[in-house]
């Protein structure tokens, strides 16, 4: 769909380009963080349910 | 334009629409060529929604065109705002929590099917105890392809000068009034220590855009393809970024001004006594200015009193601490600002028009103006016929502090000076005060050789 915008601002030469590199890297950052998330999760344990009862 | 409607002298950058003034009252149009996007505004419920989070100024929609203007496609009221702030009047904490709305604004609009096209604080005022975007034609249709149009304007305008305090320790406040557009990036990048660079968000968001916009690849026009997946990473990265900045700036010269007065015997409570007996006797205070007003101690003891406060001091910690204590409180009719009484904001913009001047702004029933005379007098060298002819244009009602050459205060900014000032005494301080002032009220405070006035300023004939 064609959306007829009203550009007033200068969007600043060279900041769209900027934009693709930058989602680009912060990508590839959140990929490896996932992946460094999962390992470590294999190696964590999860918190046990505390118990309904506790201890008296 | 219908002849007693003007057009602000700040509308004037966006076709969409223009703010303008019609028999005292504010209004904003609509323009025709913007009806689209308005429509899908409102009809999505994005308007419903922001209004009710209280992060847009409401409005009526009025059924007639008050502009007369045939480009005319709807008239709004906006609610109104009581007092008018720019952005190199605000403190750290002022700016880091408008550009965290602007980006919830952000987020908030992609949900709905819209973009905000333009990212600057002049959009965004303190209203009813908190940031409040004001701009309702900013909301555009998503065009999902599309990169964020405004995200230059929100590096240079926010991003950079919320940067510069957080690693320079320092306000810089002076630097946004001299690039009401935003600080370019090249500049921001030069002023930022090389340490910035290791941190991943400020590299990408300056360091790398202020190359590229700098560059030759800057001039290459080829079509770039976004999504809204990498729209909201890049919201995200920016909102983790200014989330993570802080104003560490320990102490100044002020900031531990009433701990310490407060030990001089009961001086403050002595002070707040006289104060809110000589205030009840006022009649009728619809606006307040505290200035030289510290970590506004005494703002808070006008707004206790329902009166609306301005609290303005040049000492951006003693603000900044200030505005995290409105916050905490939830205080609604104090508006904190760093202004320098010495050198008050000028008007500024398009026929110098844009933002108007301080003292243009600052026209209150009630001035407090507590320990503050000496440092005009002493530490600015101001005589007291500016000072007095200062506050007759701003005020009313005066009520301020005359601090002896005794006083500890006092030797202590004559202590490195030459005491030049055998003009400042209480006698003198008096009789100039008087060409503008009818002295109402003269009183001691406390055990110190501090004394106050009450004052009225004199109708005098024009000239």
């Amino acid at each position: 769909m064609m959306i007829h915008q009203l550009l007033y601002i200068d969007p600043g030469s060279g900041s769209y380009l900027v934009q693709l590199i930058v989602a680009g890297v912060l990508g590839v950052a959140m990929f490896f963080k996932n992946i460094k998330l999962y390992i470590k999760s294999l190696f964590t344990r999860t918190p046990k349910k505390p118990k309904d009862n506790p201890p008296a | 334009m219908s002849p007693n409607a003007f057009m602000h002298p700040a509308s004037y950058r966006d076709p969409s629409g223009f703010m303008f003034e019609k028999d005292g009252v504010l209004y904003r149009q609509v323009n025709k060529v913007f009806k689209e996007h308005y429509d899908h505004f409102i009809q999505s419920g994005c308007y419903k929604f922001l209004t009710e989070e209280s992060r847009l100024i409401s409005h009526q929609t009025i059924d007639e065109n008050l502009s007369g203007d045939p480009e005319g496609y709807l008239t709004l009221k906006p609610e109104k705002i009581d007092f008018i702030s720019y952005p190199y009047e605000w403190s750290f904490d002022m700016l880091k929590d408008a550009a965290l709305l602007t980006l919830q604004l952000v987020k908030d609009a992609v949900s709905f099917g819209l973009i905000l096209k333009d990212a600057t604080p002049y959009n965004i005022q303190w209203h009813k105890g908190k940031f409040i975007f004001i701009d309702t034609l900013s909301f555009e249709k998503y065009n999902e392809t599309e990169p964020w149009i405004a995200y230059r304007q929100f590096c240079e305008s926010f991003l950079g000068p919320l940067l510069l305090m957080h690693y320079h320790k320092t306000s810089f406040q002076q630097l946004s009034l001299s690039y009401p557009e935003g600080i370019p990036l090249t500049i921001i990048k030069k002023l930022l220590p090389s340490k910035s660079r290791f941190s991943l968000h400020t590299y990408l968001h300056i360091h790398v855009h202020a190359t590229i916009s700098g560059g030759n690849k800057a001039n290459n026009n080829r079509k770039v393809i976004f999504s809204k997946k990498k729209m909201l990473n890049l919201v995200n990265s920016l909102e983790t970024l200014v989330n993570g900045l802080r104003f560490s700036q320990q102490e100044s010269t002020w900031s531990a001004y009433y701990e310490e007065a407060g030990k001089r015997d009961d001086y403050i409570d002595q002070k707040k006594k006289i104060i809110a007996a000589w205030i009840e006797a006022i009649p009728s205070i619809t606006r307040a200015a505290d200035l030289g007003a510290n970590e506004g101690e005494f703002s808070k003891l006008l707004s206790e009193k329902n009166i609306p406060v301005v609290a303005a001091d040049f000492d951006s910690l003693c603000i900044n601490n200030f505005y995290n204590q409105i916050k905490s409180a939830s205080i609604k009719n104090i508006q904190p600002l760093i202004i320098d009484l010495s050198n008050p904001s000028p008007a500024i913009g398009v026929n110098n028009e844009e933002h108007s001047s301080f003292l243009s702004r600052c026209q209150a029933d009630l001035v407090l103006a507590l320990a503050l005379i000496h440092h005009l007098a002493i530490g600015k060298n101001i005589p007291f016929e500016k000072i007095a002819a200062f506050f007759s244009r701003v005020t009313e009602h005066l009520i301020i502090e005359f601090v002896p050459k005794e006083d500890e205060k006092v030797k202590m900014l004559l202590k490195n000076k030459k005491d030049i000032y055998t003009e400042y005494n209480e006698k003198n301080f008096v009789s100039i005060f008087e060409k503008y002032f009818s002295i109402l009220e003269r009183k001691i405070v406390g055990k110190t050789e501090r004394v106050l006035f009450k004052m009225k300023v004199i109708n005098l004939p024009p000239q």
